[in-house]
C-alpha cells in the first residue's frame, strides 16, 4: 500500500511540474503568436531573430 | 496588358517600365516598382516573389510620409538597446512578414525584429548608436508598408492582458482535473469492486485538494459574477456555472464525512469546459484594433499659419522663408508652425502638396485637387478654388492652399463623424445571446424543482439532512458542462468557414443578429461600382481611336489623376509621344506641346476657352452627340481631346458597377430581401446605377450624407426591418454601426473597417447572401448544441430527485453532451 502513495506523491510532483512549465510558457509570451510558427518553421535560412 | 513583375497591376505597353535585373527581363508599372524591385533583388530577398501568394492584389500606394513624433511615446530603452512595438499595415500575408523581419534584420545595428503574424504588431530592437527611430521604420517605409505607433493602455491591450488571464485559469484547471481525473476513476473502481474505507478516504482527500484550486482560483470569476448576477436578481450563465460547481464541491465535502460518494470531477469538469468555451470565444473575436484613436494620431499635429500683420513678436526664420519659397507659389506669405490645438477660428493656414488638411475650412488662396476618398469614399478628387470648402483629415495633392480656419476641435466633420461612430458602437444594445436566454428559464426552473425536491422528501418523513442532500443533488446534476462549448465551438468553426470563403466575421453575437436580417443597404461606389473609373468609350474624330488615345495618354502619363489613370491604363499598344510644356489644370484638365502642336485633354469648359460650344456640338456629330449625352446623365465624365484646335477625340470615363452586381442583387432578392441602395451622390447617377443593378427607383436613396445613411437606417429599423448595410467608405461608417448587421468590403477605408461587423475580403458583392446564409446555418447548430449539452442532465434530473444519482451519471451525462456538442459543431466544416 505505501507504495501505491509514493507512486501518487510523485505523479503529483509531475503534474505540478507540468503546470509551473504551462505558467512559464504563457508569462514568456510563448502562446502569444499562434498563427506564426507554421510559416516560421519552414524558414531554412539562418535565423538571427535571436531568442527573447 | 502585361501584368507588373513587383506588384502584379495590370500595366499599359505604352506605360511600362523595363529593366533588366539580374539578366531577366522584368516589366514594371511605374518606375517606384522598379525600384523596389532592385531594392529587395539587390538585398538578396528576390525570394519574396515566390513567396507570396498567388491571389495577392495590390493595394494603392501609401506616400505620406512618416510622422516620427508620433512614435516617441512608444519608445523604450531596453538594456543599452532601445525598442518600440509598431503595428505595420498593409501586411497581407505570411511572406510581407518573412519580407519584412529579414529586411530589419539586415539593416545595421537592429538585433531583433519580429512581427506577430495575428496582430501585425512588431516588436523591433536596435542599438541607438548605429540607427535610430526613423532609420528603422523608413526601412519598413521603403517596403510599401506603413508603420503606425502602437499606442500603450489601449482596448487592445486590455484584450490581451483578459485573454492572457483566461488562458492561466484554463490552463490551471486543466491540469489539476487531469490529476483529478486520475482519483475519481479510482474512486469508481472502487464503488463497483469495493474499496478499502480508509483508502477511499485518502482518496478523497487528494480530490479534496487537487478541487479547491480548480473552485476556487479558476472559478473565481464565475463565483464573482453570480454574486453580481443574484444581486440584480438575474439568473445569469455565471450563476448556474456557480451553482452547479458550487453545489457539486459543497456536496462533496459532506458526503466525505457522512461516508458517500463525492463529486469533485463534476465540479471541476464545469469549470474548466466553461473555462475552453470562454477562452475559444476570445480568440474568435478577432483582431480589435484601434484605428479610430490611430486616425486621429495620424492627422497632423501642427500647421503652418500664416502671420497675422498685428501680431506682435512673432519670429520669421530664414529656413522656413527659403522652404516656403521652393513649394509654394504665393511666396509673399511668412508662416509660423503652430500647434493645432492652438489654431483658432479665423485663422489663415497654408497647406502645401501632400500635405493632409488639419481642420476644416474655406480657400482664400490657390488652387488645387483634394482626395477626399477617406471622408466621402468617392474616389475622384475633387478641384478646390478660392471660396471652396475643405475639410479636415483630406490630403491635399497638387497646388499649394491659403485657407480660412471655419471650425476646429469636435467640431470638424471627421470628429463628428467619428464621435458618431463611437457613440452608436456604444449605444448599440448587446443582443442577448440564445445561451442567456435559456439560462434565465433554466435556473429559476431548476432551483424550484430543488425546493420542491426538498419539501417532498420532507413531507415523506425524512430527516432534514437527507432532505437538504437530495435538493443539491438535484443542483449537481443540472449543470451541463457542454453548455459552455455549446456556442463558442459553433462560432469558432463558423467563423473558419466564413473565413475560408473570404467572409470575416467579427463575432458570436453577430450571428444570431445576421439570421433577422430582412433588408440589405447597398452603398453605391465601391460596393455596386467598382470605385475606380475605367475608359468605357474611346472615339477619334479625324484621325483613329487608338491615334486619339495615343495623343491622350502621352499627355495624361505626367497627370496622377484618377480619370488619366482610366485613360493610361486602357492603352493596349505602345506608341507614345514626347510632350513639352506640360501643364496641369486642376480640376480642368492638362494641356501640352506634341511634336509642337498644342494639346489638351479636359472637361468641356477646359476646351470651350479654345473653341465655342456649338462648334464643338457639330464636330461630335448628333448620333455621337446623343450618345455622350446619355452617359453623362448616368454618372460618366466625358473628356475631350483638342489637338492644334480641333476636337480630336472623345472619352467617356465611368466607374462602372461591379460584373457580378445584378446577379448578387437578384440572389438577395430571391432570397427574400428587400435591397437598397444608398449613396451620397445625384439622384440621376443613383438611378442609371440602380437601373442596371436591378435595384427599384423606389428603393434608391440618394443625396445622403453620413450621418443621414444613418439616420435612413434607423428610420428602418423604427419600422420593425432588420437592416444589414454593405459599404466601404468612412461616410458609410455611421451607417454601418447603426445597422444590425454591417459589412464592409475588402478595400474599405480603415474606420469602415472598423465600424463593420463582417468584411468581405474578396470586394465581391455575391458573398453577402453567403454571409448570411453561413450565420443561419451556425445559429441552427448552435441551438441543436444546447439541445444536446441540456438533455442528458435533464434525463438525469429525475434520479436525482428521487435520490438515487451517483458520480457515474453525472459523469456519463457530462461526456454524452461534451461529445454531441463537439461532434455537432465539426459538422459545420462541410459545406
Amino acid at each position: 500500500m505505501w507504495s501505491v502513495f509514493v507512486l501518487i506523491f510523485i505523479a503529483l510532483c509531475l503534474g505540478l511540474a507540468a503546470w509551473l512549465i504551462f505558467l512559464w510558457a504563457v508569462r514568456s509570451g510563448q502562446f502569444d503568436d499562434m498563427e506564426g510558427p507554421k510559416y516560421r518553421m519552414l524558414d531554412d535560412e539562418e535565423d538571427r531573430t535571436g531568442r527573447d | 496588358m502585361l501584368k507588373c513583375d513587383h506588384c502584379s497591376l495590370e500595366v499599359a505597353g505604352i506605360k511600362a517600365v523595363i529593366d533588366e535585373i539580374n539578366g531577366v527581363k522584368r516589366v514594371f508599372c511605374c518606375n517606384g516598382c522598379r525600384g523596389v524591385f532592385r531594392f529587395i533583388s539587390s538585398e538578396g530577398l528576390a525570394d519574396f516573389y515566390g513567396r507570396r501568394e498567388s491571389s495577392w492584389t495590390p493595394g494603392p500606394p501609401d506616400e505620406s510620409p512618416i510622422e516620427f513624433s508620433a512614435f516617441s511615446d512608444s519608445l523604450r530603452p531596453a538594456g543599452a538597446e532601445m525598442e518600440i512595438d509598431v503595428v505595420i499595415d498593409g501586411i497581407r500575408c505570411a511572406s510581407c512578414i518573412w519580407l519584412i523581419e529579414k529586411l530589419l534584420l539586415r539593416t545595421g545595428g537592429v538585433n531583433y525584429a519580429r512581427v506577430n503574424y495575428a496582430t501585425h504588431k512588431a516588436k523591433l530592437r536596435w542599438d541607438p548608436k548605429t540607427t535610430d527611430v526613423s532609420g528603422v521604420l523608413k526601412r519598413i517605409k521603403a517596403l510599401g508598408y506603413t508603420p503606425k505607433p502602437s499606442l500603450p493602455g489601449t482596448r487592445e491591450e486590455e484584450l490581451k492582458a483578459e485573454q492572457r488571464d483566461l488562458l492561466v485559469r484554463f490552463g490551471t484547471a486543466a491540469f489539476f482535473s487531469m490529476q483529478l481525473m486520475l482519483y475519481s476513476v479510482a474512486l469508481y473502481a472502487g464503488y463497483f469492486q469495493g474499496i478499502g474505507e480508509k483508502t477511499r478516504l485518502a482518496f478523497q482527500l487528494i480530490a479534496l485538494a487537487l478541487a479547491t484550486p480548480i473552485m476556487f482560483y479558476s472559478g473565481n470569476p464565475f463565483i464573482r459574477g453570480a454574486v453580481r448576477g443574484l444581486k440584480n436578481l438575474s439568473f445569469n450563465m455565471d450563476v448556474l456555472i456557480a451553482t452547479g460547481a458550487g453545489s457539486a464541491y459543497l456536496y462533496s465535502i459532506y458526503q466525505i464525512f457522512a461516508g458517500g460518494e463525492v463529486y469533485f470531477d463534476t465540479s471541476a469538469m464545469i469549470i474548466t469546459l466553461i473555462l475552453l468555451g470562454r477562452y475559444i470565444e476570445s480568440g474568435a473575436k478577432g483582431r480589435s484594433s484601434e484605428v479610430i484613436t490611430r486616425l486621429l494620431s495620424l492627422n497632423p499635429k501642427e500647421a503652418k499659419v500664416i502671420r497675422r500683420n498685428n501680431e506682435p513678436g512673432t519670429q520669421s526664420t530664414d529656413i522656413h522663408h527659403t522652404l516656403e519659397k521652393e513649394n509654394n507659389e504665393l511666396p509673399d506669405k511668412e508662416f509660423k508652425l503652430m500647434p493645432i490645438s492652438s489654431i483658432k477660428v479665423g485663422d489663415y493656414i497654408q497647406i502645401t502638396p501632400g500635405e493632409r488638411i488639419p481642420l476644416d475650412g474655406i480657400v482664400t488662396e490657390g488652387a488645387s485637387e483634394v482626395d477626399e476618398s477617406m471622408l466621402t469614399g468617392e474616389s475622384n478628387p475633387v478641384a478646390k478654388g478660392r471660396g471652396s470648402e475643405i475639410f479636415c483629415g483630406t490630403q491635399n495633392l497638387y497646388g499649394s492652399l491659403i485657407f480660412n480656419v471655419k471650425r476646429t476641435g469636435k467640431d470638424t466633420v471627421l470628429s463628428k463623424i467619428i464621435t458618431t461612430v463611437e457613440n452608436a458602437q456604444a449605444r448599440r444594445a448587446p443582443v442577448q445571446a440564445l445561451t442567456d436566454r435559456v439560462v434565465g428559464y433554466f435556473v429559476p426552473a431548476v432551483l424550484l424543482l430543488s425546493i420542491i425536491t426538498c419539501i417532498v422528501w420532507l413531507v415523506y418523513g425524512r430527516t432534514l439532512e437527507e432532505a437538504v442532500m437530495n435538493a443539491v443533488s438535484v443542483l449537481v446534476i443540472a449543470c451541463p458542462c457542454a453548455l459552455g462549448l455549446a456556442t463558442p465551438l459553433a462560432v469558432l468553426i463558423g467563423t473558419t468557414r466564413g473565413a475560408s470563403m473570404g467572409i470575416l466575421i467579427k463575432g458570436g453575437d453577430i450571428i444570431e443578429r445576421a439570421k433577422r436580417i430582412d433588408t440589405v443597404v447597398l452603398d453605391k461606389t465601391g460596393t455596386i461600382t467598382q470605385g475606380r473609373p475605367r475608359l468605357l468609350i474611346c472615339k477619334g474624330i479625324g484621325v483613329s481611336d487608338d491615334e486619339a488615345l495615343a495623343l491622350a495618354s502621352s499627355l495624361e502619363r505626367s497627370s496622377e489623376h484618377s480619370i488619366a489613370k482610366a485613360i493610361i491604363n486602357a492603352v493596349t499598344e505602345t506608341t507614345s509621344y514626347a510632350v513639352t510644356d506640360f501643364i496641369a489644370h486642376p480640376g480642368l484638365g492638362v494641356s501640352g506641346k506634341i511634336r509642337g502642336r498644342p494639346v489638351m485633354v479636359g472637361s468641356r469648359a477646359f476646351i470651350q476657352k479654345e473653341m465655342s460650344p456649338d462648334k464643338v456640338d457639330s464636330t461630335i456629330g448628333p448620333v455621337l452627340l446623343s450618345r455622350i449625352k446619355s452617359q453623362e446623365l448616368s454618372g460618366s465624365t466625358v473628356i475631350y481631346l483638342l489637338h492644334d484646335g480641333s476636337l480630336t477625340g472623345i472619352f467617356v470615363v465611368s466607374d462602372e458597377i461591379r460584373s457580378e452586381a445584378r446577379e448578387s442583387v437578384e440572389a438577395m432578392k430571391k432570397t427574400g430581401y428587400d435591397v437598397f441602395m444608398i449613396t451620397g451622390d445625384s439622384q440621376e447617377t443613383a438611378f442609371s446605377v440602380a437601373d442596371s443593378a436591378g435595384i427599384r427607383h423606389d428603393r434608391v436613396m440618394a443625396r445622403k450624407s453620413p450621418t443621414e445613411k444613418a439616420e435612413a437606417i434607423k428610420a428602418m429599423q423604427e419600422r420593425g426591418r432588420a437592416v444589414m448595410m454593405v459599404g466601404d467608405g468612412i461616410n458609410d461608417a455611421p451607417a454601418l454601426v447603426q445597422a444590425d448587421v454591417g459589412m464592409a468590403m475588402g478595400r474599405a477605408t480603415d474606420i469602415a473597417l472598423e465600424s463593420a461587423d463582417m468584411v468581405l475580403m474578396r470586394g465581391c458583392l455575391v458573398l453577402v447572401p453567403d454571409a448570411v446564409k453561413l450565420s443561419k446555418k451556425v445559429y441552427r447548430i448552435i441551438r441543436q448544441n444546447l439541445f444536446w449539452a441540456f438533455i442528458y442532465n435533464i434525463v438525469a434530473v429525475p434520479l436525482a430527485v428521487i435520490g438515487l444519482l451517483h458520480p457515474i451519471v453525472a459523469a456519463v451525462s457530462m461526456t454524452l453532451s461534451s461529445l454531441c456538442v463537439v461532434g455537432n459543431s465539426v459538422r459545420l466544416k462541410r459545406g
